[in-house]
């Protein structure tokens, strides 16, 4: 136990405090990012109800509920992966990881294919079947890419966050007694699948 | 050297861990509430606006259990909620002026 205790400055830098208090601040301008994206949907759904409720139709409730389930069933494996690690059962907590980074793909897999669908329908911004539309249906789209997208990136970034942090749990350098940085892509992670839980009943759910 | 064990000592028992059961239960709630708000969607089309409110009602039940529970801010020091709730207030102020904005045009 007696490498444990670090004296501040000492070299070390490892302050998990800091380092919480730094990824909540992130999340917090995350949150005002898509926060103001919601704004903007707002105003154009209330201007425009009925053509949101038209291309709304366009979307496929069962996919988002099946990548909703995945999502929420992501951030438990990350939830409980921290819980491993604090218990000191590092293999536990890199395969609770694996099924993390596996969901991710299952989720973006099947935003491939919902995206797909929208594109091969000429939806995407500029396309044939897109011009055709009211004013109002092409808001939606464009939000609806839009949105999703920022989102998809967060998907991808969160992925690539966990792929390092399972890295690190592999070298020993995230352990029971030195784990922030293991929390904090938790913290990541779960702030993609809250935005989610608002991007779906937005999108999918309006009927 | 008794003094830095104590340290360490009390700051590891600051560390909460959070169990694997509680992780799971959360996780069941978040799986009702979905389905939940998926069947009043689907099979309560005609209740209309109403449906659009509940919508949000039940995704803002699963944000907080999200925070809460996930983010493990029910166990965390006060300072990570208070900051939300100023966010959340700057959120609303912003929402609030917009909404004036576009009534007073």
């Amino acid at each position: 136990m007696e490498h444990s205790f670090v004296l501040p400055n000492s070299g070390h830098n490892y302050d998990a405090k800091a380092s919480k208090l730094g990824m909540w601040l992130f999340l917090y301008t995350e949150l005002l990012l898509f926060g103001g994206l919601f704004i903007v949907y707002m105003v154009y759904r209330s201007l425009n109800p009925d053509a949101f409720l038209i291309a709304s139709f366009n979307l496929n409730v069962w996919m988002g509920t099946i990548n909703t389930v995945v999502l929420l069933t992501s951030s438990m494996t990350i939830a409980m992966s921290i819980t491993a690690v604090q218990l000191g059962n590092s293999k536990l907590s890199l395969q609770l990881l694996l099924l993390t980074v596996l969901a991710a793909v299952v989720f973006l897999v099947i935003k491939y294919f919902e995206w797909g669908a929208k594109i091969e329908h000429g939806l995407w911004p500029g396309m044939d079947h897109f011009i055709s539309l009211s004013h109002g249906e092409q808001l939606y789209f464009f939000l609806y890419f839009f949105m999703t997208g920022l989102h998809g990136l967060h998907v991808i970034v969160g992925m690539i966050f966990i792929i390092v942090v399972m890295n690190k749990i592999k070298k020993g350098s995230i352990n029971k007694d030195k784990n922030q940085l293991l929390e904090n892509s938790g913290l990541y992670w779960h702030l993609v699948d809250l935005i989610w839980i608002y991007l779906f009943p937005l999108f999918y759910l309006i009927h | 050297m008794s003094d830095n064990t104590k340290l360490v000592n009390h700051n590891d028992n600051e560390i909460h861990i959070t169990s694997y059961v509680e992780h799971f239960g959360t996780w069941i709630s978040l799986i009702l509430l979905t389905f939940m708000t998926v069947f009043i969607s689907v099979f309560g089309a005609d209740l209309n606006t109403l449906t659009v409110a509940t919508a949000l009602f039940i995704a803002s039940i699963k944000a907080l259990v999200v925070a809460y529970y996930f983010m493990h801010l029910k166990y965390d020091p006060k300072i990570y909620r208070v900051m939300i709730i100023v966010v959340m207030a700057l959120f609303l102020f912003f929402l609030l002026m917009l909404v004036v904005d576009y009534l007073t045009r």
